[in-house]
């Protein structure tokens, strides 16, 4: 078992994907040229964007802001960093905390499937630690 | 206050509010009512007891205030006054999308829609060659996510935990599908059409979490319906919702209303991607229900998900408040069939004992929500459950009983409503 990456490295890791999210969309052909990728910034909750006045350029590209991103309380425990740097690879972890509470079999499914279907890279050892994870904290009590 | 909203609690406010609520917890015991509120979050393992998902507002580019499930891929909900009008307004339009890699930016002068694959001549589009080139059609049409209300399963399935509002419903405007495979000319053999867009995600290539993309057999009549809509009621399209353009597939669920459609490609083989073979399917069984102990056996057969089974809602008034005995309220809400128009809305205020029909609103299509209203005059105070249902032109009625399958698909039980009718003398 490596040691748990620091949060700081965590948030390497979402930029890194990112980039490689627009690399991999550059080799797919005219993606680059014509689209920018999956740019999210964290966000305050109850922060209200008016559309202020501003310059908007006339050329050819129409943009959005950044996607808010907005903190996920886990809860704390062991296997908690697993859980965010393996599960936040592809999705924050909002996935889980708005769950209802799944049983340990439906949690050790999810895993498996991330995995095995949808290709995740968690090592075994951290997947078996986000199981546990995720049955102590995220299931009927 | 459960151990899992402590801990939320604790997780927000940091460790100092923990070790304060420590301390008063060893002196006097703790009032709930001076605590701060738990973070919304999730409900369970009941059904959730909202009309809405729990999730928090949130404010995303080009959109209103919407309730959060989840912000990296994103997708919220739409609540439910926005309802109380047959067409949702853009930037209150639900928002669901599989793969974190949502563009930002889109260049039109590079942009182009491409037709390719068994076909005599591949093409390619821009938008002004879709809008300028061939003739607009508009239809009015519900886009409802597959897993709406999937909160309401018993017992609870894994996914987006959605009340009622991922749907919505809008003029969309465009050119025809069939226009374009026309022109382009599908050549003998193809089976399917496959669409993608500009969404893109972190798995590896060949994966359903690398590429989301969905086909339509070129036997479904469906097809001949759709349009590839550059116009949502009449205005550009939000990016969250598919600008430039996005695929409309009249009374089918939405997954197939693919965002930023980019690619169309003529299959001449099935096609085995994940999001077709595995994903977004239901039992072959009456309304796609099956139980926990079927799926575990491994014995239920399933099909791609398709049309949309007739639903009906009460909007307002949403029992939030009283009302006074003997007053004349107006009851409103909508109705949908992805089978056809509905044109019966019947009303119980006795719990389903008894039914009178609504006046049904104006017919946008047969695609379209319905408005309904219904004058109601409660003589007596205490509790009502007011019920609605729902019957489309196929002669498909709302059921009152729950429907399960492990995807959370298909719910379109009769909705209830609690009202308080309070004395008023």
């Amino acid at each position: 078992m490596k040691r748990p990456r620091s949060t700081k490295r965590l948030r390497l890791g979402l930029l890194v994907g990112t980039t490689s999210a627009l690399l991999a969309a550059g080799t797919a052909g005219i993606l680059c040229a014509q689209s920018r990728y999956g740019n999210y910034a964290p966000a305050a909750l109850g922060q209200l964007d008016q559309a202020v006045p501003q310059a908007l350029r006339e050329d050819s590209t129409f943009s959005v802001s950044a996607f808010p991103l907005y903190p996920s309380e886990l809860a704390a425990g062991e296997g908690q960093q697993e859980t965010n740097i393996f599960c936040g690879q592809c999705h924050s972890t909002r996935y889980i905390t708005t769950q209802p509470p799944l049983s340990s079999a439906a949690w050790e499914a999810v895993v498996s499937k991330m995995r095995k279907t949808y290709g995740a890279g968690i090592p075994e050892s951290a997947a078996q630690k986000i199981v546990q994870y995720l049955k102590i904290h995220y299931s009927p009590k | 206050m459960s151990r899992r909203s402590a801990l939320r609690l604790l997780g927000a406010a940091g460790a100092s509010f923990g070790f304060s609520a420590t301390l008063r917890s060893a002196t006097t015991p703790p009032q709930e009512s001076t605590m701060p509120p738990a973070l919304p979050g999730s409900t369970g393992p009941g059904p959730n007891p909202y009309w809405n998902s729990v999730g928090m507002y949130v404010n995303e580019p080009q959109k209103a205030p919407l309730l959060l499930l989840t912000d990296r891929p994103v997708q919220l909900e739409t609540p439910r006054h926005y309802f109380a009008t047959a067409f949702t307004p853009n930037d209150a339009f639900y928002v669901r999308w599989h793969l974190d890699g949502i563009p930002n930016a889109i260049d039109l002068k590079n942009w182009r829609l491409r037709i390719d694959g068994n076909v005599t001549k591949a093409l390619s589009f821009s938008l002004p060659d879709l809008m300028r080139k061939f003739p607009a059609q508009t239809v009015a049409a519900v886009n409802q996510c597959s897993g709406n209300s999937r909160s309401r399963f018993q017992p609870r399935v894994p996914g987006g935990q959605w009340g009622n509002g991922a749907m919505g419903n809008a003029k969309w405007t465009g050119v025809r599908l069939s226009t374009l495979l026309s022109a382009a000319g599908m050549k003998s053999g193809s089976l399917q059409v496959q669409f993608q867009g500009l969404d893109t995600g972190m798995g590896p290539e060949g994966y359903g979490s690398k590429a989301f993309l969905k086909s339509l057999a070129v036997t479904n009549p469906v097809l001949e319906d759709c349009l590839i809509a550059y116009a949502m009621n009449g205005e550009p399209l939000p990016l969250l919702n598919g600008f430039p353009v996005r695929l409309v597939v009249p009374g089918y669920f939405a997954t197939y209303w693919m965002k930023c459609l980019t690619w169309i490609r003529v299959l001449d083989k099935q096609d085995e991607n994940f999001w077709v073979k595995t994903a977004y399917r239901i039992p072959d069984t009456p309304r796609g229900a099956t139980t926990p102990k079927e799926v575990k056996a491994g014995t239920v057969k399933t099909v791609p998900i398709h049309r949309m089974p007739v639903r009906s809602f009460l909007i307002s008034p949403d029992g939030g408040s009283k009302i006074p005995a003997g007053m004349d309220v107006i009851l409103r809400g909508i109705a949908f069939s992805g089978y056809g128009r509905v044109n019966e809305l019947e009303v119980s205020d006795n719990d389903g004992k008894t039914w009178l029909p609504a006046q049904l609103g104006e017919d946008f299509g047969a695609y379209s929500f319905r408005t309904w209203e219904f004058r109601w005059t409660a003589k007596k105070p205490g509790r009502y459950f007011i019920s609605v249902r729902a019957t489309d032109k196929t002669g498909n009625i709302q059921p009152d009983e729950p429907v399960w399958n492990p995807g959370g698909y298909l719910w379109n039980r009769i909705e209830r409503q609690e009202i308080t009718v309070g004395v008023a003398e």
